[in-house]
């Protein structure tokens, strides 16, 4: 079976991506899997200033999931474009920067720092991590605030713009819409669902900065369902995510709407997830007589 | 600093006993983590396949034998996961990953006391002060400690003497061991910080102190070490995802000015206690 897709224009040996935050920049990465098993990585949420993160605990296990408030640690988009991107080009693997702004204008100068770079496949706008008190979710929470991220970004960013939305909204479909209108070239979803838990002995909520973003197994319904409607609603590729382990979960986003899907936790948990639900496609497609990969992409709904 | 090198296995397990203390110790059939794991190093384990538990749980080393392959982990149930891993069968088969962290060797630090000794008289002292499961990754210290020609005592203390866990390997490999319980059913009565104070008296600058347990017990220590300038490392854990630098999930705060974040798994699981916050200073 044919596993490569296309997504706005940048052409992908296999449809699945490290997702944003549990691959860091590559360098522990590579002590436990092979990056060449993805068809691209997203790096940590990367923003303008170096950010040292949430006080922890910052993890916290759930029923058939986790909470996580890590609070985008990262070093700063500076020591990303000098770093981090030059060591991860030796892989060959497309880059997809996923960058988090404080404000428009900061997404704006993000964009333009990173065009200056050559190593960047694509940008992916996060208006949607629940873990900073600035900026963050507040930007995909509304349709018009995330048109104008978008469109921020866009003004100074001429290669593929993905734009990653957070499952925590009332109508999904209209943010999704939003972020076309200012200039996306294709949407990822889900990013976490907020979510708490309490320590019963201490009387207190388990992580440091009380709330945290809800990921894993648990919220996979949740996210299929929010792929299913979105690449329903919008003429753009869908990149989907929330709770994929194999390749039978990665099927079933992509018959929901996903061109391509995107593993997170999973990775936490099995770093060589990537290699097996590769391998788990490549012999669904010998089986099923599938020649294409992209030829299931919505067949749920098509 | 050099590149520890990880292995996701698939181990067999051994054995499975329980222990003195409540806590239960197995042995695992790992010969690619055995080969290679220094004292302090942990292991990330998927205690059983499917989604719960989900994530993987952290286990120190209690001890390496890499001659025969084989490592050795030794806990506490506290709940689910460490639950399950207490029903565990031998021949059954456990994915593990490591080994992991940076280990603590006094070789790494520059600390070998075979040469410092000849000029003072006096052998270096390695002093281990452990509470609770926090004695369990002192053993492979002890082994490699004594090759470098360090003395090592081990102070440990827990509620009574039926939460104390087995000492004897410590006392055969050549190790003085001080016990300590709060209800005084062993040894001194009172919390191990109490009886580390009247050695502590006569310690120098070329003696070191590593602890493990209860982030209390730590607090206390790095006070006292403090005020008598005596080198103190501490073992941390912190709730962790993947073990590996990934999630930056187990945070641990750096004390002194700078607002950072170091982690559990890539920059420790040992720290000198100057460089991080343990709460309540
Ligand atoms: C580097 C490192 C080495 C460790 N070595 C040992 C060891 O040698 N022996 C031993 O008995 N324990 C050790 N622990 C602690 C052990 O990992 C936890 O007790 C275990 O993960 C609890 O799992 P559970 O499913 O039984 O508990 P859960 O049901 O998940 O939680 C029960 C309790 O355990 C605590 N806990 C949960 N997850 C962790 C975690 N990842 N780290 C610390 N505490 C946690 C929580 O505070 C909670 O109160 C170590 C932890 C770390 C970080
Ligand atoms: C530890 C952790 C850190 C994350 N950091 C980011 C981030 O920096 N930026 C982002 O857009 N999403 C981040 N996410 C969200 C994931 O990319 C993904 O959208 C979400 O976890 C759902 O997928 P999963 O269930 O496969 O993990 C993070 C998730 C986790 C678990
Ligand atoms: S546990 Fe994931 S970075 Fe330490």
């Amino acid at each position: 079976m044919d596993l490569s897709v296309n997504l706005a224009g940048l052409t992908l040996k296999n449809p699945v991506i490290a997702a944003s935050g549990v691959f860091g920049y590559g360098e522990e990465y590579v002590k436990v899997g092979d990056i060449r098993w993805f068809g691209a990585v997203s790096v940590k949420g990367t923003t303008l200033n170096p950010r040292a993160g949430n006080p922890p605990p910052r993890t916290c296990e759930t029923p058939a999931g986790m909470l996580n408030s890590i609070g985008l640690e990262n070093p700063g988009a500076k020591v990303v474009i000098e770093e981090k991107l030059p060591w991860l080009a030796q892989f060959g693997v497309p880059v997809i920067v996923n960058i988090s702004g404080e404000s428009y204008e900061e997404f704006r100068t993000l964009g333009s720092m990173f065009s200056e770079s050559p190593l960047v496949s694509a940008l992916e706008v996060n208006v949607s991590c629940p873990n900073v008190r600035a900026g963050g979710m507040a930007f995909g929470v509304d349709p018009r605030s995330c048109y104008r991220a978008t469109y921020a970004v866009r003004r100074a960013w001429h290669g593929p713009l993905i734009v990653k939305l957070t499952p925590n909204v009332q109508d999904i479909s209209s943010v999704a819409r939003a972020a076309v209108e200012g200039g996306a070239d294709a949407i990822s979803l889900i990013n976490t669902l907020v979510g708490l838990a309490i320590d019963i002995k201490k009387r207190k909520p388990v992580l440091g900065s009380v709330t945290g973003g809800l990921s894993g197994p648990a919220i996979k319904p949740v996210a299929l369902r929010c792929v299913y409607e979105v690449s329903q609603a919008v003429p753009v590729p869908v990149i989907g995510m929330g709770g994929i382990l194999d390749y039978r979960d990665a099927l079933e986003f992509i018959m929901a709407g996903a061109t391509a899907v995107a593993v997170g936790t999973a990775v936490l948990v099995n770093p060589s997830v990537p290699r097996s639900i590769v391998e788990g496609l490549i012999k669904y497609g010998q089986e099923e007589g599938v020649e294409r990969i992209s030829d299931l992409v919505g067949v749920a709904w098509r | 600093m050099s590149t520890p090198e990880i292995h996701d296995v698939l181990a067999e397990v051994m054995s499975v006993k329980r222990c003195r203390g409540g806590v239960y110790r197995a042995e695992l059939v790992a010969p690619e983590i055995a080969a290679v794991a220094k004292p302090f190093q942990f292991v990330n384990i998927k205690v059983s396949p499917g989604n719960d538990p989900f994530l993987r749980r952290p286990f120190s080393l209690s001890r390496i034998e890499p001659d025969e392959g084989i490592i050795e982990i030794t806990w506490a149930v506290v709940g689910k996961g460490t639950g399950i891993m207490a029903t565990w069968e031998p021949g059954r088969e456990v994915k593990i990953l490591g080994p992991l962290g940076n280990g603590f060797s006094l070789e790494d630090k520059g600390l070998t006391g075979g040469f410092i000794a000849p000029l003072g008289g006096k052998a270096p002292e390695l002093i281990l002060v452990a509470g609770g499961t926090g004695l369990a990754p002192m053993y492979p210290l002890v082994m490699s400690a004594r090759k470098s020609g360090f003395t090592v005592s081990l102070f440990y203390g827990g509620r009574s003497l039926e939460s104390l866990m087995d000492t004897d390997r410590f006392e055969q490999s050549g190790c003085e061991v001080h016990i300590s319980t709060e209800d005084g059913s062993a040894g001194f009565r009172g919390v191990v910080t109490g009886l580390f104070e009247s050695r502590l008296r006569n310690l120098s600058a070329s003696d070191i102190v590593v602890a493990c347990g209860p982030r209390p017990m730590l607090q206390r220590l790095k006070s006292m070490c403090g005020q008598r300038n005596i080198r103190l490392y501490v073992s941390l854990e912190e709730r962790m995802a993947c073990g590996v630098g990934l999630c930056k999930g187990c945070a641990v705060k750096t004390s002194g000015n700078d607002p950072g974040y170091r982690h559990v798994c890539t920059d420790g699981p040992v720290f000198l206690a100057d460089t991080v916050e343990l709460g309540g200073e």
